[in-house]
This record gives structure tokens, C-alpha cells and sequence, in this order.
């Protein structure tokens, strides 16, 4: 193998793809990424990939082939040299069981590992639907904030996708909070309606790379082989499904409510973070919701304790409602809007939060459910 | 065990010298020999302490402990305002790993914890190396050894590859297939298990126990 790449490219194709990789490879040769000259058929394209039989990436950079062929090598520490080369163009070659890099006066010389014993690549799974990457990125974001962290329950840490028709619904909950994201998309046709759960963080953060170079994501499916497809900007991943039960969560979502205030976000979330610093771990800061004005105060007689108030546009019976900051600070941040509803009945029953535009109308497609903490006392 | 509460002052010569002004303490000589010196504060090692083998010389006022390197401890006792003595017996030992037998018991009473349609063969199937914590089945009928831990760690994956081994060699049990089940996996423990084909799980032993948060949850 023998080729000729521009460095830039390079550098972003392997970063990428090397994140993907375990940090703790079980066999050697899945921290590696493969290089592949010439693949598809004498094409001028350098392909990129690493796969640890969860997750797989595959990018392609133009390159001039002098030679085509196949090399392993170490995929870290690719990363780390092309991310360092001087911004020239890239000479790869392979020589027996060494690649050389040359970048204008720097050379490396990089032992590599048997491409025979590396697995196959998964095949993109049949096209479901598209959407614009932008679209798809926020509304990944948005839901992933609310998945579990702890594998004790790993249905938890997934997020949920649902195909109905021309709508994509994205749901994940941690059991204190659940978020669900609703959008329509372009379903390919013949496509069926599906939901499947794919892990949440790897989901986050291929949406997030593919959503930023722009364009369209392509979202391929392959129930059967249990692998979700992402697609978009020459990217192409793919993660291994999640074999699990997704709570029946359409009847934890509150169908009335008693009480509804409208809230700047911005002045609500930073309040929030102020008054929080003297509730002792985050345990939970009090909104005291009463005719025009809201009032939060976190602490006790024990410890430090602070409060604020907000002016609010509130509707219902004075309530005092207490909720875990971070949690609370988090929905907030995933409504990407200026203002925001807060509905709610008892100080015991879940609170729903919405997007609202300046008339304090709800903007439909997002909500992030909460449930309170336990008042003192 | 005698436990004599006293006015003292305390030296100590040895690798490190150190010195406890005159005050009350209490001072413990246990049957090997130790003796140790505790303030009233903190469930915590005592100020200072001599570890058997050591000697103790009571010379009126002056007590002498001495180990064979040499190093002393100098204990000078102004008055003495209790003693008692007491025979303890012998210690059966600090159980480490009750919570490690609790979860057995609680996993096999909830065998389905690891799956529907499991059911339990038996606890402490035995093996030629030792008995296995758990032997169960799965829907299909396919057996499968457990192994518990409170902390998953790498000799744990180790110690069920070795009963997989063995239990495999069994032709009316084979193929056997492993779990490793513990409250917390270190994510070493976690790739060398899945590189070997084990399943990890991660058990709450809460509610396991039945014990429900009292903390509000949607679900």
C-alpha cells in the first residue's frame, strides 16, 4: 500500500473513528484502525474504520492511491501523530509488517497488526429514514440528558426510537426523570412501524459527529441482526441494539394539571445553580410558587441556606414543590428555548416542563418529566 | 483482657520517638502480650501501641513494654482510677463477606433477576475445585453457573472461568454458560468476562431485598 492523503482529512477521519474504540481492547487488534486504499473497486478513497464488535465507524478521505491495499495499525496512536503532523500533505506506505508516515520532514514508522484477524465490518443495515443532521443532533441531545448511567437496569441507559409513519419519537428515562423528543422525518418507503433501543450515549455521540458536518443523516435499521445504522457527511456507524424492555412509559405521562407557571429559562436555570451551592450534594432546592412570583431557597437551619426570588406568570393554588437541581438545571438546558412551561398538580406527582414561545404558548415536540424530591419535615 | 483506666503519661523510644503528656486514658494488655493506649474520642487505632511480641514490666508506677527490637514503651502511671480483667475467648473471626452470602441467598430465591424463564438448580453446586454459588438454567434449559461478588474484580472472572471449566467437561451439564453477578463490575473485570464469553449483571442488593427507595421515582 501506497497513497497520498491531505492531512486535515486524515487527522479527522482518524480522530473520529478512534473514538469509538474500547480503551480497553480485549484482543489487540480492536484498538486498531484499519486502512483500507482502493476498496471499492479502484475508487480514489482512503477508507477509515474501527469496530469492537458493538460499535463500528467507517469514514472515507480522498486520497491519491499509488498502491492500493489493506494495513492495521494502532488506532490511538494514529490519532495522536496525524493530530500532531505539520499541515502537508501525507505519504502512507507499507512495507512488510512496518507503515511509514511521512509528513514534510517528520516520519514515523508504525508496526502493524494482521488484517486477517481482524472482524468484518458490519454491512450498513437497510435505509429506514432521513433527517436533516441538525434536527437529528439536538433531538438526540435533548432526550439523551434524561438516559440512566447506571448499568444496574440497562434498559435505562438506552434510548428508545420509535418509527410511526412520517414521526420519530425518541424517549429515555432514568426513573427520577424521562424525555421524549417527537419530530417528523422522511421515512424510506415500505418502511413499517418499528421502536427499537439503541445505547444511549454511543447514539449521543455519533448524532453529535454526524449532525455537525451538516446535510442529511441517513438512519438504517436491521432488527433482525439487532444493529442501528447512522449515516451522513461520508460518515457511516453502526451500534448494536440494546435486548431489553422499554417501561410502558406513555402512562406515566400526566394527562391534567392544577398548577402552570411560565419561566424565563435562562434566569431560572441560573438561579437555580446559585441557590443550589448550599443544598448539601445536589439533594434539592424548593420553588415556592405563589400569585406573580416564584420563590426558590435551598439549605436549612443546619447548614447554609440561601433563596431568590422570580417574578413568574403563574396560574393555580400557592405550591411548594421541591426538585433535584441538577436534574431540574438539565431539563431546562434540553429545551432549547427561551421560556418554558412547568405544569404540575401535588408536590408528590411528576411536573411536566415544555418549551414555550414568547407568548408563553408550548411549543409541541419536547417534554422532559420530572419527578420531585421529598419535602422535609 | 485487662482494661485499666488510668492517669498516665506515655514515652515511646523506638524507630520514632513520641510523648503523651500526663492525662486519664485507657489502656488495654490483651493476652498476646500487646498493650495499647486509647484517648476518648473516635472509634479509631489508639494513640500508641506496642504489637506482640512484646513484654510487659509493671515496676510499681512504671509499666515497660518491650519488643524483641528493642523499641519501648514507657507508660507512667500517676494513679490508677479503675481495672477490670475479663477471659474473651476465642475470636471466631470478622465475616467479610456476609452481604456476598446474603446476595446468594437473595439471587436464588430470584433467579429470574438474571432472565426470564431461569430457574435454580441449586446454591453451592460443587465442583472438584470448590462449590459454584449458583447453578441455574435457563428458558432453554441451557445451564448456567454464577458466580457472586459484592466487587467484581478480575480474580472473580478468573475463579468462574476455572469452575467453567471444569463444569463443562461434564457431558450431562454441558455446554455451560457463566454469569458474573456482583453490586459493582470494575470495567476491567467487565471486558475480561465478555472477552471470555461471561454475561455481566449488575445486582442491587436493595432491591433484591425488597427495600424500596424512599425516594419519589416515576416508576
Amino acid at each position: 500500500m501506497k497513497i497520498r492523503v491531505e492531512r486535515d482529512g486524515l487527522a479527522d477521519a482518524v480522530a473520529w473513528v478512534a473514538r469509538s474504540l474500547p480503551s480497553r481492547p480485549p484482543v489487540p487488534v480492536l484498538g486498531g484502525v484499519l486502512l483500507d486504499a482502493g476498496a471499492e473497486g479502484g475508487s480514489d478513497a482512503l477508507t477509515v474504520s474501527g469496530f469492537d464488535y458493538e460499535v463500528s465507524a467507517t469514514v472515507g478521505v480522498p486520497a491519491t492511491i499509488a498502491d492500493g491495499g489493506r494495513t492495521l495499525v494502532s488506532g490511538r496512536l494514529l490519532a495522536d501523530i496525524t493530530k500532531a503532523l505539520p499541515a502537508q500533505p501525507v505519504e502512507i506506505a507499507v512495507d512488510g509488517a512496518r507503515a511509514s508516515i511521512t509528513c514534510g520532514n517528520a516520519r514515523f514508522s508504525l508496526p502493524t497488526m494482521p488484517v486477517e484477524d481482524y472482524p468484518q465490518l458490519p454491512a450498513q443495515p437497510e435505509l429506514a429514514g432521513e433527517v436533516t443532521g441538525e434536527a437529528f443532533a439536538q433531538a438526540v441531545s435533548q432526550v439523551a440528558v434524561a438516559a440512566g448511567k447506571d448499568d444496574t437496569l440497562p434498559m435505562l441507559t438506552g434510548m428508545r426510537l420509535e418509527i410511526t409513519g412520517s414521526t420519530l419519537t425518541l424517549v429515555a428515562t432514568d426513573r427520577f426523570r424521562l424525555a421524549m423528543r417527537e419530530f417528523s422525518w422522511q421515512p424510506a418507503e415500505g418502511l413499517g412501524d418499528a421502536a427499537v433501543l439503541a445505547p444511549a450515549r454511543t447514539l449521543a455521540d455519533a448524532a453529535k459527529s454526524l449532525g455537525a458536518g451538516g446535510g442529511t443523516v441517513r438512519v438504517g435499521l436491521a432488527s433482525g441482526d439487532g444493529l442501528l445504522g447512522l449515516a451522513g457527511s461520508g460518515r457511516y456507524t453502526t451500534t448494536r441494539l440494546l435486548d431489553a424492555e422499554f417501561p410502558p412509559y406513555r402512562q406515566l405521562l400526566p394527562s391534567d394539571h392544577t398548577s402552570r407557571a411560565v419561566l424565563q429559562v435562562s434566569a431560572l436555570a441560573e438561579a437555580i445553580k446559585r441557590v443550589s451551592l448550599v443544598a448539601e450534594r445536589g439533594t434539592q432546592v424548593r420553588l415556592e410558587f405563589a400569585d406573580g412570583s416564584l420563590r426558590l431557597s435551598a439549605g436549612g437551619d443546619d447548614e447554609g441556606s440561601a433563596e431568590e426570588e422570580l417574578p413568574v406568570d403563574y396560574q393555580g393554588e400557592p405550591v411548594t414543590i421541591a426538585f433535584n437541581p441538577g436534574y431540574l438545571v438539565d431539563g431546562l438546558g434540553a429545551l432549547h428555548a427561551d421560556r418554558a412551561e412547568l405544569t404540575f398538580t401535588t408536590p408528590n406527582r411528576p411536573a411536566l416542563i415544555k418549551p414555550a414561545d414568547d407568548n408563553g404558548d408550548v411549543v409541541p415536540g419536547y417534554l422532559y418529566l420530572l419527578m420531585p424530591v421529598r419535602l422535609p419535615g | 483482657m485487662r482494661l485499666v483506666i488510668a492517669r498516665c503519661q506515655v514515652n515511646y523510644a523506638g524507630r520514632l520517638t513520641a510523648h503523651l503528656p500526663m492525662a486519664t486514658r485507657l489502656l488495654l494488655v490483651k493476652s498476646d502480650g500487646s498493650v495499647s493506649v486509647h484517648s476518648d474520642d473516635r472509634a479509631y487505632k489508639p494513640l500508641n501501641w506496642m504489637s506482640p511480641p512484646c513484654w510487659l514490666i509493671e515496676d510499681g508506677n512504671l509499666w515497660i513494654v518491650e519488643n524483641k527490637a528493642g523499641e519501648k514503651l514507657v507508660i507512667t502511671i500517676d494513679n490508677v482510677v479503675d481495672e477490670i480483667e475479663h477471659d474473651l475467648g476465642a475470636e471466631p473471626g470478622l465475616v467479610k463477606d456476609g452481604v456476598e452470602a446474603h446476595l446468594q441467598e437473595l439471587l436464588a430465591e430470584h433467579i429470574t433477576t438474571l432472565g426470564d424463564g431461569y430457574s435454580l438448580v441449586r446454591r453451592e453446586y460443587p465442583t472438584a475445585i470448590g462449590p459454584v454459588d449458583i447453578l441455574a438454567r435457563d428458558s432453554e434449559g441451557i445451564a448456567v453457573a454464577v458466580e457472586i461478588k459484592r466487587r467484581g474484580e478480575i480474580d472473580g472472572v478468573e475463579q468462574l472461568t476455572r469452575y467453567l471449566e471444569l463444569l463443562n467437561r461434564d457431558p450431562l451439564l454441558a455446554p455451560v454458560q457463566g454469569v458474573f453477578a456482583a453490586q459493582q463490575i470494575k470495567p476491567q473485570a467487565r471486558t475480561l468476562a465478555e472477552d471470555r464469553g461471561i454475561r455481566c449483571v449488575t445486582l442491587d442488593y436493595d432491591a433484591l431485598r425488597g427495600i424500596e427507595p424512599d425516594e419519589f421515582r416515576l416508576f
